[in-house]
């Protein structure tokens, strides 16, 4: 199948599973999950940067609008996306460039974690933090942030090891 | 110029990044102003439909739910007409018009809780109506489409719901803590005022968005600081948000003429 067509099915699939699903699976308000942005995290590393900034935008504000949550995870989608290099250099040798694609099969399962949960906790902290826009909510906030991220994080393992080994299944 | 280039070429990601943030927080920011209309919301025409297609298709799984609830709320309001028949002065009579509307996206587990109903404005929904369901108040219309809108729910940091206890005019305001979605927060009652467990609040006249005497909740725990001269005062809602699926946008018919007249003492 061909790459770019895997990526645009990719980001509907996400949309639709956050928004139809995720959004409404509402247990707690603690434990909120993101999964959309593993479409960010699973975007080729060759990806001018640009370009993949630009790709955040367009999945944060699509969320954002059947979210009702004006801005949000437009800002942290974009925050996310911003800081993947790095993150992406501390896993890897060459900065990700020697990587066709990012999955647990060409990083390993320990280095795909550290990848996916850094990045995790950055965009959820900003995100739940945008939302209560102030600081006097500072450890309530704190804790709906980690747990959501803990959750998160969980359900983008799974649906990585699952998309990782299609014969398995 | 060609420095200038290269310069903008070599940092072109942060500056790309920079500007995407821009817009980003531009748009939450443009979201704490209320009047201003927003694109970006639940209420646009496409995912209105998307979302209201879903909606339908899971309907049917609480269909027996919904018509218990209804034939429940059909016995109660005709024994309202009955008594209001004798009550009701011809003046305010049809001064409110209750449209009713269908909630095809539901939320109260954010910090910020919004839900959109499939009516907009050509059903004569307008920004800052009221919306409540029988039990009590859901909250205030804000978007506003052809065919949807969206409201700010009582589970939201932006809601101020002006408030009355039945049993005395003590009036304050409830707000929302974001921690629990049956409870809230009244503010504003003074210490020397009474209050006991179980007291029940509603909705006052002060503002034209919900007329009066709509239920709110029952206080459920309070507590007097010495240091403060408010009580802290813990609502149980009574609308369970968990679990609407039909509401009553309430129009007030008199409300231009309300508000120009309060105007006046403005000038």
């Amino acid at each position: 199948m061909n790459k770019g067509f895997q990526h645009i099915v990719r980001f509907i699939i996400l949309i639709a599973v956050q928004v139809l699903i995720f959004n409404n699976v509402q247990i707690s308000g603690y434990l909120n999950p993101y999964v959309y942005i593993l479409f960010i995290m699973l975007l080729p590393p060759k990806l001018p940067k640009a370009l993949v900034l630009i790709l955040a935008f367009v999945m944060g504000f699509t969320i954002d609008i059947f979210a009702d949550s004006y801005g949000i995870h437009t800002a942290a989608s974009v925050l996310l996306a911003y800081i993947r290099p790095s993150i992406l250099s501390l896993v890897s040798v060459k900065g990700g460039e020697d990587l066709e694609d990012i999955s647990i099969k060409q990083l390993n399962f320990g280095r795909f974690f550290t990848y996916s949960g850094i990045l995790c906790l950055i965009h959820h902290f900003t995100l739940f933090y945008l939302e209560a826009f102030r600081l006097n909510e500072f450890f309530d906030t704190f804790t709906r942030a980690l747990f959501s991220t803990a959750i998160s994080l969980l359900l983008i393992l799974m649906i990585e090891s699952l998309r990782s080994n299609p014969q398995k299944r | 110029m060609r420095n200038l280039f290269a310069f903008l070429f070599r940092y072109h990601v942060f500056f790309v990044f920079i500007l995407l943030e821009i817009i980003a927080v531009g748009m939450l920011i443009q979201s704490h102003y209320y009047q201003a209309s927003r694109f970006a919301s639940s209420s646009n025409a496409w995912s209105g439909q998307i979302l209201e297609h879903f909606r339908n298709s899971t309907d049917y799984f609480s269909l027996k739910k919904m018509n218990h609830l209804l034939a429940e709320e059909n016995a109660l309001l005709k024994n309202r007409i009955q008594k209001s028949a004798m009550q009701i002065s011809p003046v305010k009579k049809g001064q409110y018009e209750y449209i009713s509307a269908k909630i095809i996206k539901n939320s109260y587990n954010k910090r910020n809780n919004y839900l959109t109903i499939n009516k907009g404005s050509m059903h004569g929904i307008e920004n800052g109506m009221g919306v409540c369901i029988n039990d009590g108040v859901v909250g205030i219309v804000r978007d506003v489409t052809k065919h949807y809108a969206t409201v700010m729910s009582v589970l939201n940091k932006n809601t101020v719901i002006s408030t009355r206890f039945a049993k005395s005019n003590h009036f304050g305001e409830l707000l929302w803590d974001g921690k629990s979605h049956y409870f809230a927060q009244l503010h504003s009652i003074e210490k020397y005022v009474d209050v006991s467990v179980g007291d029940s609040l509603i909705t006052n006249s002060f503002s034209s968005i919900f007329p009066e005497g709509i239920t709110l909740g029952t206080v459920n725990r309070f507590q007097r600081d010495e240091t403060e001269n408010f009580y802290t005062i813990e609502v149980d809602l009574s609308v369970n948000f968990g679990n609407i699926d039909y509401v009553y946008v309430i129009k007030d018919m008199l409300k231009e003429e309300r508000l120009e007249l309060e105007s006046k003492q403005n000038e």
